[in-house]
């Protein structure tokens, strides 16, 4: 699960970005002219704001912005067309007959940045040290279901684990890599798209420190210079890069900001080509400002409302079912994010396969009568309501003050409380289910699959506390499915279950909305990459 | 107010006859007051802004969070809503009107809580002196070391949950320090007067010489700062809600209506112009009955 890091207010990052902004300001030799003056005989460059990654060794990020930086560092064995569709890149194919057993064949005669050739080892290295439980890395569940995950990651705290090889992990020949699941997922392939199953050289595992500073991928861009914290992380061409996506600019230039406001005042200003996350509240004055540079974007994130299922009082799905209706999802996102979000009546967003846009039925109409006569049906509720949120985003909370007035006014729950979490100690107050009432739950896709929402939200050991085993079985069958194909028709079983008894309201599916300067061209953003490779330098 | 008579007869024996209370300090403030525009017009502010902080329902059409339509969010005033309607579609004057009282109340308990402190504290302090007095200076310079904003959010931060009464304790925490300062100033300054040393020599006790000598000589000053002090402790408070550590829903304050405002007002900028105006207008309303308050207690200036 990727949390994207807002923070804001930290006054020493705001300092930093003051100072930032004055000298990309007006300065001549700065390198944010550099950015924009490219086109003079110089080398071809363009900038991307970004916030602070927090990482940059594959494994151990799931950060956004990380991700932003390490698309253009690495090429993965498979990557997601702008449809979702899984597409071979640094892979030849991966199959498999049994969805347990998967073969991936690697293309021969690529090369990392120093020089090594991308072989199967490259990858089944850089997994295992990704899987080692002691290395602790962020990465490190998505390697659960590869056979001898649990010999790394021993139960007991603090023990070391007898290996630091998973056996589910076999390398055939250099370009043969054989990958045991512990049972059959169809998802696999998807899978593999996301940077966490990066490949990593040799020379990482000398000083696993330095490489997080300055890793050495295999993608169309190499590190050029050290990552400047809070600063910039500058990118230039591969030369020796083999692979079918040779970058057009010379070099690519991260610009670290505090704050995606920041960022984007910098972008009117023109002093930065690119920011893929201007502000939803600031969406329709971009559309103005930018034309047709600005750039929407369909996204896998979505909000939702979850109920701490543990609690006595919110046991009873039809209460859930009567929030759920008592809330006009469409006039939050008009009147909060400009309208630039969408309302959801699905569990997954719409761009995963198996989508379906009315999966909720009438449950997810705005419907105030209807609403307030299953709430009576089902007891009412007593007591005070709190409800979580973090305090990230100042969005959070406007939206939850709707809500809390809607509740009020067509439920007449009278005494409604906020719990503003500090965002640091957010996800610890959730994990460790301290909260007594509805809460803000946020996902970011990790891939375009119903699996990537159903199994995390609200598969087995979830936060609500909701246990349903039709659910699980499901979600297990969906999984050993034939192929793709067949596994979304069991997806969506599962879904309506989840539906149907709704621990969780689904509430909106967010747009990403990006933004460019003229200095910059054939900008194709998608969903799953910002394509920097493609841009060109006018 | 005695002595401030008595001595002024002995130093200065006038031909005015001496009239009990027509003669004090506090009377020739008033009578120089009743005579200033500014006086009247801060005061009439300011006592509509009280009845709206204590019967917000005689100004208001619906209470705080009611019959909010969110579809109308933002829309500008029209027949119905005079001021508009707000980021939740509530009915923005009504909104308004039930955000006086978080400021009002604030400001004055602020104010009198810090007034108290000030008082005592610079009264033992500046009457006494010795340790006593060392002690009480260097926690007050401590206090006074604290920067305001960021003392307030680390409080207010570490303690979540926060009504109007936690925000009471923390603006005074942070704000009776200068009071204090002045208040213990002023005694020292009257501490040896004539006046005083008669009351000891006649073998009045600490309390009475502190109560009924110097307290009634020394407070005037204090009292001016705690007027204008007022109209800082509002603002403060704005702040403090504005950078989202103070109030929260669902309590409704000026401050709070800013916050949403700064997305959104280039767009639409009636959400920050009323309550602006409104927290503005008591703001100033308050310094200035403050600054009259002093050219008026203040003979030196008249």
């Amino acid at each position: 699960m990727t949390v994207l890091n807002k923070a804001r207010g930290a006054a020493v990052m705001l300092a930093a970005a003051l100072a930032l902004g004055a000298c990309g300001g007006s300065s001549g030799s700065s390198s944010g002219d550099q950015a924009g003056q490219g086109g003079q005989g110089g080398p071809k460059q363009f900038s991307v704001a970004l916030n602070e990654p927090d990482h940059l060794m594959p494994g151990n990020t799931s950060s956004s912005y990380s991700i932003t930086v390490l698309q253009a560092l690495f090429d993965t064995l498979v990557v997601l067309d702008p449809s979702g569709q899984p597409q071979m890149r640094a892979a030849e194919s991966v199959t498999s007959q049994d969805q347990q057993t998967w073969t991936i064949k690697i293309k021969p005669g690529q090369k990392f940045h120093n020089g090594e050739p991308v072989t199967a080892e490259s990858f089944a290295d850089a997994w295992n040290a990704t899987a080692y439980g002691p290395n602790a890395w962020t990465n490190n569940y998505y390697f659960t279901n590869i056979e001898g995950y649990a010999d790394l990651n021993p139960e007991a705290e603090g023990a070391k684990p007898a290996t630091d090889k998973m056996s589910g992990l076999k390398v055939v020949d250099p370009n043969t890599l054989e990958v045991h699941l512990t049972e059959p997922f169809s998802q696999f392939p998807i899978t593999l798209a996301y940077t966490g199953f990066a490949p990593m050289p040799k020379a990482a595992f000398t000083d696993l420190k330095a490489y997080d500073q300055a890793p050495i991928g295999n993608g169309p861009f190499a590190l050029d210079g050290a990552w400047a914290h809070n600063r910039q992380i500058k990118v230039k061409k591969f030369a020796g890069y083999a692979g079918a996506r040779a970058a057009k600019a010379d070099a690519v230039l991260f610009k670290i900001y505090a704050s995606r406001d920041t960022a984007y005042t910098d972008l009117r200003a023109g002093n930065v080509d690119l920011l893929q996350t201007i502000p939803p509240a600031s969406a329709s004055e971009a559309k103005k400002l930018l034309g047709d540079r600005f750039v929407p974007t369909a996204s896998g994130t979505m909000d939702y409302l979850g109920f701490p299922v543990f609690d006595k009082r919110f046991q009873k799905p039809e209460l859930r079912r009567a929030i759920s209706m008592a809330i006009d999802r469409q006039a939050i996102v008009d009147a909060v994010y400009s309208g630039a979000f969408k309302p959801m009546s699905s569990l997954v967003a719409p761009l995963v396969p198996g989508y379906r846009e009315t999966a909720c039925g009438e449950a997810c109409v705005y419907d105030p009568a209807k609403a307030k006569a299953l709430y009576d049906q089902a007891g009412g509720f007593t007591g005070t309501l709190n409800l979580y949120f973090s305090n990230a985003d100042p969005s959070y909370e406007q939206w939850m003050q709707a809500v809390a007035n809607q509740l009020k006014e067509n439920l007449g729950i009278a005494d409604i409380q906020f719990r503003k979490i500090p965002a640091a100690d957010y996800l610890s107050t959730l994990r460790e289910k301290k909260e007594d009432g509805p809460y803000r739950n946020n996902w970011v896709m990790d891939y375009p699959s119903p699996q990537n929402y159903l199994q995390s939200m609200w598969g087995e050991g979830n936060r609500m506390g909701w246990e349903n085993k039709e659910f699980n079985d499901l979600i297990a069958k969906a999984n050993a499915a034939a192929s793709m194909e067949a596994s979304v028709p069991l997806y969506q079983q599962a879904e309506d279950i989840a539906l149907r008894e709704m621990p969780m309201i689904p509430l909106w599916n967010w747009q990403d909305q990006a933004g460019y300067s003229g200095k910059i061209g054939d900008v194709k953003i998608d969903a799953y990459s910002p394509n920097l490779d493609a841009i060109t330098v006018k | 107010m005695v002595d401030l008579k008595a001595s002024a007869e002995t130093a200065a024996p006038g031909p005015r006859p001496a009239r009990e209370v027509r003669g004090s300090l506090w009377y020739d403030a008033w009578l120089d007051l009743r005579r200033r525009v500014l006086f009247w017009i801060s005061a009439v502010i300011l006592l509509l802004a009280c009845a709206m902080a204590a019967f917000p329902s005689l100004f208001a059409r619906l209470g705080p969070n009611e019959g909010c339509r969110l579809r109308m969010s933002k829309k500008g005033p029209d027949a119905t809503a005079l001021f508009g309607y707000d980021l939740q579609g509530c009915d923005y004057w009504s909104q308004i009107v039930h955000g006086t009282r978080a400021s009002v109340l604030i400001g004055v308990a602020v104010t009198v809580f810090a007034l108290f402190i000030a008082v005592v504290l610079g009264l033992v302090g500046g009457y006494y002196g010795g340790v006593l007095d060392a002690i009480i200076s260097r926690v007050t310079d401590v206090f006074f070391g604290i920067p305001f904003v960021l003392g307030s959010t680390v409080v207010l931060v570490a303690f979540p949950g926060h009504g109007i009464w936690a925000m009471t304790i923390v603006l005074v925490l942070l704000g009776w320090t200068t009071m204090t300062r002045l208040m213990r100033g002023q005694v020292i300054a009257v501490r040896d007067s004539d006046y005083v040393q008669a009351a000891r020599a006649l073998g009045a006790s600490d309390r009475r010489i502190m109560l009924k000598h110097i307290l009634p000589n020394s407070v005037a000053p204090v009292f001016v700062v705690a007027m204008l002090n007022i109209g800082n402790v509002i603002s403060g408070e704005a702040t403090l809600d504005y950078l989202g550590v103070g109030l929260q829903y669902p309590d409704v304050s000026w401050g709070l209506q800013l916050n949403v405002a700064q997305t959104f007002f280039s767009e639409y900028p009636h959400l920050l112009v009323f309550p602006a105006l409104f927290l503005t207008a008591t703001v100033l309303s308050f310094l200035m009955l403050g600054d009259v308050v002093r050219d008026a207690l203040d003979p030196k200036l008249r």
